[in-house]
């Protein structure tokens, strides 16, 4: 009986979207701030982070929507593997640390092979131009021109600079990201 | 964005995927919190019943992270499977367990370590030290326990890297840990780590140690128990106070429900009862009989197991059990195998005070209808008889009672045995018991040994035998037929009887036979004892006589089975383990393993050094009758090598070459494969 219950529950709950996740992807090179991000959403606070082998996952209600953020490793030696996440992907949140001019190609490189997938084709990209509290930081322009954004086509994107450390820029950026998935994915 | 629209609809016409994998992985990726949790429970069960899930790996993987116990309980369960199979993406996992041994839950603390050991890949293990590190240091024991048993399993893993990193000195530190449960799996770490590499030393027990140990012994588990009183077994006392202190403190644990608790704290006890002072000594061992006899009283299993230890006990401690023979009675519920087993403990406990009794119930054995265990009965009488002299006509009176009661194998059993007692107890009064018996049943003798055994008797007591020329005219006749034994046993009769009591025709029995035995028979031992006969026999009668017959066979004292005093040693020091059940030394099954591992990997670099020099001394030949100049002889050699290095090295390059030389390996004839293969390359 309760098997019965709990199914039927579940069909509702899938008709109406109750709880429904929505899965984000954070990604980027190694050392962009991804790991500071996340937490800094979900708990508001700047944690220590240490580079992480393999992923982490939170889940956060953010304006009546429950995300599943996952942010993934962005070392050399984990980067192939991100593909087994792409599946079921409503958004992607790439962080580019602005002060690293010397990767910003790779990060480039890495950026359009992974929007290439076929399974990202309908995910949202948001870019965060990170660490623009450090002196020397590309600006938002800068960065959008390194990653050469305006090529993408058939694709909502939005890149906005921010400070994981300082929090600025992030609800913004994550605001825009609702938006979009509200409307052309729920 | 009309492209996009193209992209869904293209979706939705995809081609439906099905089947359970897929439903599976979509479960597993679900945005579906509950549906991610059923999918999973779903692929576990899967893997119980032995399907093959591991494709789902990545996707299981995924589910790591969460907050769900149970949830996570599987994943891990899953990942333990299936590791091997995806090694490289096990690194994904590294940060969630990273992250589990700092939770606040111990049960998962200790969970991730546990797991983070029992994944045996090597990525994993550069990225176990820090959690391994805080885990020993951390505040709950259960999670102390745990991280103690996985430095054994990093040991195995990377043994320098366990040594650098300081794993073996936390681990000695472990055992001086406040809880008793920390202090046993230490312990048991320690000593399967010193066993595995005897040279890092880690596991020496000095007082302090001992003390602690001691200490431990009495509030840890049960299977801490055992581990604490092997090693109490391994380490020597300084003194007769220091050994009377461990057994002291050993002794309420032969009490303990758990047998194993038991055999090892027998094993600890005789280890160092020898120090103690002799009357310390007698009260000591008598305390070992009570718990033995309790291990009677458990299933029969676990009965077979302590029988088998306490025949290795008594034989070490022979006055042991004297008083408890009853305890060891066969019961009509028993097993064979344990029956069996029984009878031999039974034959070891015999004394004169309880002979009557041991021997009337032997006798209810040798009247059930069991084939085996009536054998065994009958040769058990005999084994008393042949130990206690006082009682062995009574034996001998009983087994005629056999013989006459029961019919053919029970003759046959007991005629071997009547050859045994004969031996020890030459007495007219024994011959006069015995050998009208086997004269009246020897016709009704199938079995070779037994046959054997009434020949030997007939040629040692020729004139017992009423009507001899009918024997020794069915032995003539039947001698081809035999087999090697009864035909040894035959010529030794047959020339005896005619030095002893030759009748009429005993003469021509024995030419016919003789003659027999040189011509027509293919055994080689029979024919040389024929010719060695016959000379004898020609050259001069009276020596023939002299030789055979007047020399006395060295009587028997026992017919018990004993160990060597060398093996009785080895298995005393391993009562309680698979040793003392199979009664051989642990390293004649457990090195074994281990040796064929290193045979294997020399076998390989053998194999290759010879493919090596085959084809430079090919190459060389070849380029002898070229009569070229010498830079020409090198690149051919250096070329054909580059070949078998890639033979040897990768797979791909040229895989039928490869199987070719695994198959070699397997076969003694290196050299002759080696020719053929190095012609193929």
């Amino acid at each position: 009986m309760g098997q019965i219950v709990s199914s039927f529950t579940g069909i509702f709950s899938k008709l109406w979207g109750i709880d429904r996740e929505i899965r984000i992807l954070i990604l980027g090179l190694d050392g962009a701030g991804k790991t500071t991000i996340l937490y800094r959403l979900q708990m508001g606070e700047v944690v220590k982070t240490k580079p992480t082998i393999g992923f982490n996952v939170e889940t956060l209600k953010y304006k009546n929507l429950t995300l599943n953020i996952w942010d993934l490793g962005g070392q050399t030696s984990i980067r192939p593997y991100w593909r087994c996440y792409y599946a079921n992907t409503a958004a992607v949140i790439f962080v580019v640390d602005s002060t690293d001019k010397d990767r910003i190609e790779t990060a480039a490189k890495e950026l359009h092979l992974m929007l290439r997938e076929e399974e990202l084709l309908d995910s949202a990209l948001l870019v965060f131009a990170n660490k623009q509290d450090q002196p020397g930081a590309m600006t938002a322009a800068e960065v959008s021109q390194a990653l050469s954004l305006t090529d993408l086509k058939d694709r909502s994107w939005s890149i906005v600079a921010s400070s994981a450390i300082k929090g600025e820029g992030l609800s913004e950026g994550l605001d825009w990201l609702m938006d979009v998935i509200k409307e052309e994915q729920l | 964005m009309s492209s996009a629209l193209e992209a869904r609809l293209r979706k939705l016409f995809k081609a439906p995927r099905k089947g359970e994998s897929f439903e599976l992985r979509t479960g597993l990726v679900s945005q579906y919190a509950y549906e991610r949790k059923d999918a999973i429970q779903r692929v576990i069960a899967a893997m119980t019943v032995g399907k093959d899930v591991s494709a789902l790996f990545p996707d299981v993987l995924k589910n790591i992270a969460t907050h769900d116990i149970e949830q996570k309980k599987l994943v891990y369960l899953y990942l333990m499977n299936y590791a091997k199979t995806n090694p490289e993406l096990c690194i994904l996992a590294v940060n969630t367990f990273v992250q589990d041994t700092e939770d606040p839950n111990p049960l998962v603390r200790a969970l991730a370590i546990r797991t983070m050991g029992c994944i045996r890949v090597d990525k994993m293990v550069d990225y176990m030290d820090i959690p391994l590190k805080r885990t020993l240091k951390d505040d709950n024991p259960y999670v102390r326990k745990t991280g103690a048993i996985c430095v054994a399993k990093l040991f195995d893993l990377n043994p320098e890297m366990c040594v650098e990193q300081g794993f073996l000195q936390a681990l000695q530190d472990l055992v001086a840990d406040p809880n008793p449960m920390v202090v046993a799996n230490a312990v048991s770490a320690l000593a399967e780590i010193q066993e595995s590499d005897p040279s890092t030393q880690c596991f020496q027990i000095t007082s302090k140690v001992l003390k602690k140990l001691l200490l431990a012994l009495n509030e840890c588990t049960e299977w801490g128990r055992v581990t604490i009183l092997s090693a109490l077994s391994e380490y020597e006392s300084v003194d007769q106070a220091e050994a009377h202190h461990i057994i002291e403190r050993v002794v309420p644990q032969l009490q303990h429900v758990n047998t194993a608790v038991v055999l090892a704290g027998i094993k600890t006890v005789i280890s160092h009862i020898e120090k103690l002072s002799s009357t310390e000594y007698e009260m000591y061992l008598k305390k070992l009989s009570s718990p033995l006899v309790a291990l009677m009283s458990t299933s029969p299993e676990a009965q077979y197991v302590g029988i088998r230890n306490i025949r290795v006990i008594l034989e070490k401690y022979p006055q042991l059990l004297s008083r408890e023979l009853r305890v060891f009675y066969v019961k009509y519920s028993d097993p064979l195998y344990l029956k069996l087993e029984k009878l031999e403990i039974m034959v070891r406990l015999a004394n004169d005070k309880n002979a009557p009794l041991l021997l009337s119930e032997l006798k209810e054995y040798a009247m059930e209808v069991d084939a085996d265990l009536v054998k065994r009965a009958v040769s058990a009488i005999a084994q008393v008889a042949i130990k206690l002299p006082d009682h062995a006509m009574k034996a001998v009176e009983l087994l005629n009672f056999l013989v006459n009661q029961r019919g053919d194998y029970v003759v046959a059993e007991a005629v071997k045995v009547f050859r045994d007692l004969l031996r020890r107890y030459k007495t007219t009064e024994y011959v006069d018991a015995i050998v009208p018996v086997v004269s009246a049943n020897w016709e009704s003798l199938d079995d070779a040994e037994a046959t054997a055994a009434y020949i030997w008797i007939l040629g040692e007591y020729p004139q017992k035998f009423t009507r001899l020329d009918r024997h020794l005219q069915k032995l003539a006749e039947g001698f081809l037929e035999e087999t090697s034994v009864v035909q040894l046993a035959t010529l030794n009769a047959i020339v005896k009887t005619n030095l002893r009591a030759p009748t009429a025709n005993s003469g021509n029995y024995l030419q016919s036979i003789l003659n027999c035995a040189t011509s027509d028979v293919e055994n080689a031992d029979v024919r040389d004892k024929a010719y060695l006969y016959w000379r004898l026999l020609s050259s001069d009668s009276g020596l023939a006589a002299k030789v055979l017959l007047n020399t006395e066979l060295p009587p028997i004292p026992s017919t018990i089975a004993l160990f060597t005093p060398a093996l009785l040693a080895e298995l005393v020091s391993e009562l309680g383990t698979l040793a003392s059940v199979y009664h051989k030394p642990s390293y004649t099954f457990t090195s074994l393993i281990a040796k064929a591992k290193i045979l294997r990997a020399d076998n390989i670099e053998e194999i290759e050094r010879l493919a090596k020099r085959e084809i430079v001394a090919n190459a060389k030949s070849e380029n002898l009758l070229d009569f070229g100049d010498d830079e020409e002889i090198a690149a051919p050699v250096a070329s054909s090598l580059d070949e078998l290095s890639d033979v040897f090295g990768s797979s791909s390059q040229a895989p039928l070459a490869n199987s070719d030389i695994l198959g070699l390996f397997g076969s003694s004839g290196v050299d002759s494969g080696m020719n053929s293969q190095a012609a193929d390359i």
